[in-house]
Parts: structure tokens; sequence; C-alpha cells
């Protein structure tokens, strides 16, 4: 008798073998992500084996790539729909299930938890001299070219055109100004030197990129490794061209034109997120222990700034003990320039609190299930008591 | 009955008396007071520990053990660090430098032969070629240096820190400190005493009243600081400890050395007081007595087998419970010494680690009494401390912590949950690794002694799951304490997730009907390879925030590892006619396999 095609489905995503087949199909991801962490980071890796729903494989010599494996994502939702379908299908609503229920809801709040991260996790960064104050944080992976307007000695205005956008091409106005930003070639990752004779003439008609030759280079993902993005853009304003520029956040010197007297800086530079608050180092601190180079201790004090909430305080974040303000994570991450540079990680995650919760409904839920279990294995050794001392 | 609880009983305490005799006092060595001086408080690594400490920690790091032969008697570790530091001339002979690859031999113009280890006399004539080759090599990546690149770094890392040992409280080939006192106002005196400060390896001195505890000072800058003022009594202490050593006179040596323990318990009580402690503990050597425990009560348990079981398994568990209290006081030592919770580096997770299995095999025994449980935790116990004394080459085993691990609430829990964990998953992996050696190996059938195994390698699964997952979540929740991010996906943050599934998969198999008794010891197996990935595999990569345990030479012994318990796997799934109870079971196969299933 043929099963109609519901039934089939429903057998299909409440069969105990789909969790143990998921189960070890994120195992053999978690290995090759692992493993390909050496050669493609950490960061790198997770975008090719967990955060995507299908894991390609590039046919050597070829364009093409083939899916190979299922990815992360795709497994985690799989996974996801057999616990709730085996959940309301098997498992009967009893005491003596009680713990089962409460860890199997607290994993479903796992995944969920790892979901929300995958998509709304923000990481920045502040990388902050002492001394120094800064209204913003920078993505470190990410990179925007910003047209910045110098001509108010008040306040700077400033347009920003991710990387990404750039590398779309095209043109791009920029609102309320009479400025367009034309983009005729963008590199995701380059690697600058300085013209020789020899080298093709320089695509650039304006500004350092004259005597700079650039050559393309493949995009880099390890994390101790940055991309130096490149693009030639050339501004446009009033029908009149101001030549093309090479713009590099590899590139020191600032570049500049002037249109109606308004001055226009072009820099490439990391994605920058401004805030509505500032934040200044007053003393970083980096401590080892007597005799050695063990840091025993890292510390940035910083002053809090908010002029809309009136707020003015003293922080002080160490390792374990990051500020929490407005939705924002700042972390003591890393240092530098002879630890007068504190580097603080800024993380937004709308869903941090979610693996708290869940850990705690997991944990729970296994205790009360191996508590039953337990009492129930101790009932029935007392009911045959005569079994145990036999063994012996 | 009566008996044999009674020969446990003896068994187990004259194990525990022959564990504690190390700590009976042994007098001197050859009239002088070498245990008064090794108990002096020192600073080294970042941390106040008894020279015997330093000592020892060093003797290890260069020569891979703690003491040596030299002219027909065994040196001890303090006794060679006196040479080092006061007779340099006569350490310079002693052969200390294990050398064992054979290109570095060959670059200094030797062979190999059986001779292994050399003097810092027989290097002297290559110490350039050593530096130089050492240099070249250096900017390689760690990971990706040749074997003869790894090995002569090693070598050179391993004689500067001789060279600095020689030059910690006074230079080598100078007058010596009791020179260097009168003259320390000297214009030329400056020099040397930053040499001595740059070079010293430990700070003998105590902190000045009033200082931090930890503000012990080199030699060097006593002088520095004596230049304008009095010398400090305590430099002059040193000076005549010197004077004694070289000159080899006792007396005025173990009179020195009551000055600096006087002026210490004076000034400085509670660094004499940790001293101590940590003295008396290296002299015990608690996992190294229950090592020999852990091997004696199996030594019972195998003997058991053949001739009094009744007699023997309860001696074999008496002892097995010997060593376990062995094992905990080392640990609690530790824990004590350290301030610390007992993980705090892959060493402590080793020893933890097999803390936690033979905890758990005590359990086990009492629950089932078949001596099961028994095997298992002294082959966990023994095994493990093994694999912790391997650990131990890279000298103190209680160095400070780094600044991002630095929190005991985040040690105490992620880090001991995470241990049990696979703690658990290796006591699973050993029971089953007894039932199949048991089922090639055993001519009687016995389904009971099946149907207990399988359910403590159930019971064990499940316990190692919670521990493993628990511990992996508490992982993910200091990561989002101290970076942002509840999971990284950092290589270490995976093996443990590996384990976390692992186990997951053989209860669902379990539940499900899919795995029967083999298939379920079969994967109980191959649990010890991935713990073993996750614990070690994962550390050698030398990426992510966990490489705090990065080796390089354990790599073959992982390899190997893996290897075995592959072939054991193997073993588990040979067909039935290759078992050796087949013959007298008489059963129609499957029979037994059911009955064990049902439990």
């Amino acid at each position: 008798m043929q099963k109609p095609a519901s039934r089939l489905l429903w057998d299909f995503f409440t069969s105990l073998k789909l969790t143990i087949v998921c189960l070890a199909a994120l195992m053999v991801l978690v290995v090759a992500n692992t493993l390909a962490q050496v050669s493609l980071g950490t960061f790198g890796a997770v975008e090719v084996f967990m955060r995507t729903w299908l894991v390609w494989w590039h046919v050597p010599g070829t364009s093409y790539s083939v899916p190979v494996f299922p990815g992360g994502a795709l497994v985690g939702l799989v996974l996801m729909v057999n616990l709730v379908a085996a959940q309301l299908r098997r498992l009967e609503l009893s005491w003596r299930k009680a713990g089962l229920w409460i860890t199997h809801a607290g994993l479903i709040l796992l995944f969920v938890g790892e979901f929300v991260t995958g998509m709304f996790q923000v990481e920045t960064q502040l990388a902050i001299e002492e001394g120094q104050t800064l209204n913003y944080v920078e993505a470190p992976r990410d990179l925007e070219l910003a047209v910045v307007d110098h001509t108010d000695p008040a306040r700077d205005e400033v347009w920003s055109i991710p990387a990404s956008r750039l590398l779309r091409g095209g043109r791009i106005q920029l609102p309320g100004s009479p400025v367009a930003i034309v983009v005729h070639r963008a590199y995701r990752n380059s690697a600058l030197s300085n013209r020789r004779p020899g080298d093709p003439p320089s695509p650039a008609t304006a500004g350092v990129g004259l005597g700079v030759t650039v050559r393309e280079l493949p995009a880099v993902s390890r994390d101790d490794e940055m991309n130096s993005g490149a693009a030639l853009v050339e501004p446009v304003a009033g029908g009149h061209g101001y030549g093309t520029w090479l713009v590099s956040n590899a590139l020191g010197a600032p570049q500049s034109f002037v249109h109606e007297g308004h001055t226009y800086e072009l820099r490439m530079r990391n994605l920058r997120q401004y805030l509505p608050y500032s934040i200044t180092l007053k003393d970083f601190r980096h401590d080892v222990y007597p005799g050695t180079d063990i840091p025993k201790n890292f510390s940035s004090l910083v002053r809090l700034d908010n002029p809309a909430t009136g707020e003015s305080r003293d922080v002080l974040i160490y390792m374990n003990q990051p500020l929490r303000y407005q939705g924002k994570a700042f972390y003591q991450a890393s240092f530098g320039k002879n630890d007068t540079l504190s580097v603080l990680q800024v993380v937004q995650n709308p869903g941090w609190l979610l693996p708290y919760i869940s850990t705690a409904l997991v944990t729970i839920g296994l205790l009360v299930h191996f508590a039953i279990v337990l009492q129930r294995s101790l009932r029935r050794r007392q009911a045959s008591p005569a079994a145990a001392v036999e063994a012996t | 009955m009566k008996t044999a609880r009674h020969a446990a009983w003896i068994a187990g305490a004259l194990a525990l008396a022959a564990a504690a005799s190390p700590l009976l006092p042994r007098g001197t060595v050859r009239g002088f007071d070498l245990a008064g001086f090794g108990r002096l408080p020192a600073l080294e690594g970042g941390r106040v520990k008894p020279i015997d400490s330093v000592a020892r920690n060093t003797l290890l790091m260069i020569r891979g053990q703690q003491s040596l032969p030299y002219q027909g008697r065994t040196l001890g570790a303090t006794e060679w660090l006196l040479d080092v530091l006061f007779r340099p001339e006569v350490a310079d002979l002693q052969n200390v430098f294990r050398i064992d690859d054979p290109d570095v031999l060959g670059m200094m113009g030797m062979q190999q032969t059986s001779f292994r280890y050399f003097s810092f006399d027989h290097l002297k004539p290559h110490l350039a070629e050593i530096q130089q080759q050492a240099q070249a090599a250096h900017p390689v990546d760690a990971k990706l240096r040749s074997r003869f690149q790894s090995a002569v770094v090693n070598l050179f890392d391993r004689v500067y820190l001789y060279y600095r040992l020689r030059n910690t409280v006074q230079l080598a080939g100078s007058a010596g400190l009791a020179a260097e006192i009168p003259a320390r106002a000297a214009p030329e005196a400056a020099e040397r005493q930053q040499a001595l400060i740059q070079l010293a390896v430990f700070r003998p001195l105590l902190p000045l009243a009033g200082a931090r505890a930890d503000a012990f000072r080199s030699t060097g800058e006593a002088l520095v600081a004596a230049r304008a003022a009095a010398p400090d009594p305590a430099l002059e202490s040193w000076a005549r400890v010197g004077l004694a050593w070289s000159a080899q006179d006792p007396v005025p040596f173990n009179a020195a050395v009551g000055q600096l323990t006087a002026a210490a318990q004076a000034s400085r009580p509670e660094a004499i007081r940790q001293a101590d402690h940590e003295w008396i503990f290296n002299r015990a050597q608690p996992f190294y007595a229950g090592m020999v425990i852990y091997v004696l009560a199996l030594l019972a348990l195998f003997a058991s087998w053949a001739w009094k079981r009744e007699l023997l398994q309860p001696v074999a568990f008496g002892l097995l419970v010997a060593g376990a209290v062995v094992h905990t006081v080392g640990l609690v030592s530790r824990v004590v010494l350290q301030g610390r919770p007992p993980v705090t580096n892959l060493y402590s997770s080793a020893v933890f680690v097999g803390w936690g299995a033979v905890v758990l095999g005590v359990i086990l025994e009492r629950l089932y009494r078949r001596g099961f449980g028994t095997a298992v935790a002294t082959v966990s116990g023994f095994a493990s401390l093994i694999v912790a004394h391997h650990l131990t080459g890279d000298g103190d085993t209680m160095e400070m912590m780094r600044a991002v691990l630095d929190s005991n609430f985040w040690l105490a829990t992620h880090v001991v949950t995470i241990t049990i964990g696979y703690a658990g998953t290796f006591l699973a992996g050993i029971i089953a690794i007894g039932w199949t050696l048991r089922k090639h190996l055993a001519r009687a059938v016995d389904p009971t002694g099946d149907k207990a195994m399988g359910s403590m390698v159930y019971g064990v699964v499940a316990f190692s799951l919670f521990f493993s997952f628990l511990g992996t979540v508490l992982g993910g929740i200091w990561a989002d304490q101290s970076w942002g991010r509840f999971w990284g996906w950092d290589p270490k943050e995976n093996g443990a997730l590996l384990i976390v599934l692992w186990n997951a998969i053989i209860l669902h198999a379990r539940w499900g009907g899919y795995a029967q008794e083999r298939g379920i010891m079969t994967m109980a197996i191959f649990g010890n390879v991935i713990t073993s990935l996750s614990w070690f595999g994962v550390n050698m990569l030398g990426v992510g925030l966990h490489s705090y345990g990065f080796m390089d030479k354990a790599f073959w012994a992982l390899s190997m590892f893996i290897a075995s318990q592959l072939l054991l796997m193997g073993l588990a799934l040979a067909p039935r006619r290759f078992w050796k109870g087949r013959a007298a079971a008489g059963t129609p196969a499957g029979t037994d396999r059911r009955a064990s299933e049902t439990a």
C-alpha cells in the first residue's frame, strides 16, 4: 500500500535516523571547518562551511562550483525541524518525559540563537589611543570610500560608500551634494607598489595614484591577514570631471579636490559606524608577572560621554569584564603602539541572551531526565537485590 | 569473605604508607643541608616557589629528567643547580644536554651513538654554529620548521637557559658574589650588575619590607640598590653560600642557609610557608606514587583472573582506592599551592581526566562488583598519569595564568566540567575496549557480564554527554563574557562540540535501536579517537584562541593512539566466529545479544 506523500514527509522529518544523520553531518562539517581554518582562517572557514546552505566545491580548471555537502545552516535547520516534529509526534506529554521536553526546548533555542547571531550580529572594533576621543567604531573586515567635506571648520560632512558598492561599479551620486563618484575599477584586494620604469601606464590621472602601480590579488580571509582594497574613482560635479584618483586603505597620504570652494577629501578606510556617544581612553594598562612576559592583566579606563542622556562616567574595561552599553558590548581585545593603543572589540548581538537561557534549560532538562532514569533503575535494583549480589 | 576484606584494607594501607615514605626526613647529603637550601623561596616564572622547584623544572627542561648521574652517583636537581650557580667549571662537565637529532649531532661533527647526553663543555666549540643555525631557523613558523630546525632551536633554547642560569646569582667566571659586594660602587661594576639583572633566571632575594609579595629581587638589582648604601644582609648570606659551595665546605654552607631561612621566617613567613608546601609536594611526587599503585592494582586484578579471585579482586580494589587517595591528595595539593581550580593547562587536564575516570571507575566497581570498574579505573588512572608525565617537559606545571584565562570562576566551571566530559568519554571507551578484549580472549561466555558492561557504557556515555555539553556551553558563555562571541567556531570549541555530538549520536542510536551492544561498544571506542583529537589534536593546528598547549612531539603519539583505537574498533566489529567464547557458548548466535539489549 502506498503511503500518501504528506505521510512520507512526516515520517521523514520525525525519524530518529534523520537526527543521527544530521548530527553526523554536523560532525563532518565541524571537522572540515576546523581543518580549513589553517588555510582560510576562522572567519573564512565559517563562511564556507557553517554560515551557508550548501558547501560548494570549485571544480579545478573551470569556473564552475558544485554543491558537495549540505552547509551548516541547512543541517541546523533540518535538525531543528526534526527536533520539533519528533517532539510533537513521538514524545508523549508526561512527567516521565519532562526532562527530554525541557532539553529539546533548550536545544531548539540554542539553534535559534545561532541563527539570530549569524544574521544580526555585527562585530566592529574601536582602536583608540590614550587621550583620544572617538565617536565611531570600525568594521575590521569591511572598507568604505569616505568623501569628507572639510569646508565647515566646526563639523565635517561625511559620505560613505561601502567597498561592496564600489565593486558593483557605475556612478554614485552623493545625496545632498553636487558631487557624484564614477567608479572605473575596484579591487577587493590588491598590492600597491611604487611605479618602476616599464610598468604599464597608470590609469590614475590625479593624486598619488600617478606614481603607484596596482596589482590585483585574491581576497584573503585569515584572521591575521588584511585585504588592501583599492579603487580608481573619478569625482564628477557640475559636468566637470576632477580626474581619476586611486584610493586604497593602504595609502596614507590625504587626497582632495576642490569644487566650488568646498574641499572634498577622498579616503578609503575601514567602514565606520558613528555612535551617538563618545569614548575617551584615559589609561591603558598591560601588566606582566614579574620576571616574565606572561600578561597578567589588560585594562582600559575609558570615559563615556553621552550628550543625549547627559551621562558622563568612567568605565574600566578589562578581561572578562566588558562594557555593555546601548546594545553594544565593548571588550578588551588587543593593544599596540607600546601599550598606548587599546583595541576594543565591539559586538552588537540582539540574541546574546538566548544561549544563556538555552543552556540553563538543557542543563535542567538533562538533570531531570537522568534523575528520573536513575530513580527507575534504582527501584528496579531494589526490586531484585539478588541479581546485583549474584553478579559478583 | 572476611579475609578478603582484611586483605583489601591491608593492601591499601601498605600502598599509602609506601607513598608517604618519601616524606620522612632524609638528613644531609655529604654534610650539606641541601633540603634547607631547596626550601628557600625564590621568584621564577612570576610566582613564588622553592629553589627545589626551580632546580627540578630547569633540569627537566634541559635534560628531560629531574636528576642526573655524575661520577658514579645520582645528582639531585638542587645539587646540580648549586654547581651551575657556584661551581660552573664543574657543572660544565656534567652531561645534561640530551641531543637525539642526528643532523644536529652531525652539525657538530658527532656520530649518533648510545651516548645521548652532552655537557656544556662538549658544546662549547660549537656554540657559535648552534646560535647561527637557531637564528636562521627562528623566523620560520614553528609549525613549518624542519626536524633539524626544530631540534636546533630547541637545543639553543636549552643552552641559553643553562647560560642564563650560570649567571643568575653571580657571573660565571667572575670572582663571585663575595667579591662583587665590596666592589658594588665601582664604575666598572655597573656593566656586570646590568648583566646579572638581564640574565637572572630566578630572583632569590625576598621583597623589601613594605613591598608587594611578588617583588622579589635579583642579586643584580640588590647590588645596584646598594651602590650608595649598606648591602642587604641576604645578599651577604648568598655570597657565603656561594663561597662555601665552591669550597665544598658544609659547615659555613649550612650556617648561611640557616641565616637565609631565619631571615625569611622573620620577614616573609607566607613566602616560606608557600615554598615549604611545594617542596613537600615535590618530594612526595604523588602522581608518580599513584602511577605505581595503579600498576600494582592492575597486576593484582590480572592475577585474580587466574588465581584466588575472591581474595585478589578485593585486594586490587583496595589498591585502586589507595591509588585514588594518593592521586586526590596530589590534585588537592596542586589546587592549594596554585590557589586555582584543578585544571589550568594541558598537564593538569591529564591529571584531572585520570582522576575523574578513576573516581567513576570506583563508583562503577561499587555498583557492579565484578572487577570491571577496577580494571578500567586503574588503566585510565595509569595511562593519564603517564600522559601527564610526558607533558611536563615545558618545565613548570604550575605556571601563571595568562590574563585572558585568569578567572577562577570560569576555570572552575567551564574547564572542570569539560574535563570531566573528557574523562567520562574515555572511560566509556576503555570499558568498550575491555568488552572487546574479553570477547577475543575470554573462553567463558558471560551474558550477565556483557549486560553489566553494556549498561556501564550507557550510563557513562549519558554522564559524559551531560558534562561535555555543559562544559561546552559554559565555554561559550565565557567566550561571550570575554570576547563577545558565544560561539566562534574556534578549533577547541569545535573539538568539544564533536564530543557532544558523538555522545548524542551514541545515545540516540541506542534509543532508536539502530546499534546493538556491539555497535554501541564500537562507537564508544571511537569516542576515544574524538576525545583525543579534541583534547590534543586541535592544539596541533596552532590556530585559534586555545593554542596554549601547542606541541609537535606529541603528534606521532597521537597518531599511534588513534591507529590503535581504529584497530580495536576493527576487533570489536570482527564477526562472532573470531570470538574465543564462541565454542563454549552452546547458544545460538544472537540470543545473548538480545538478552543484553533489553537492558
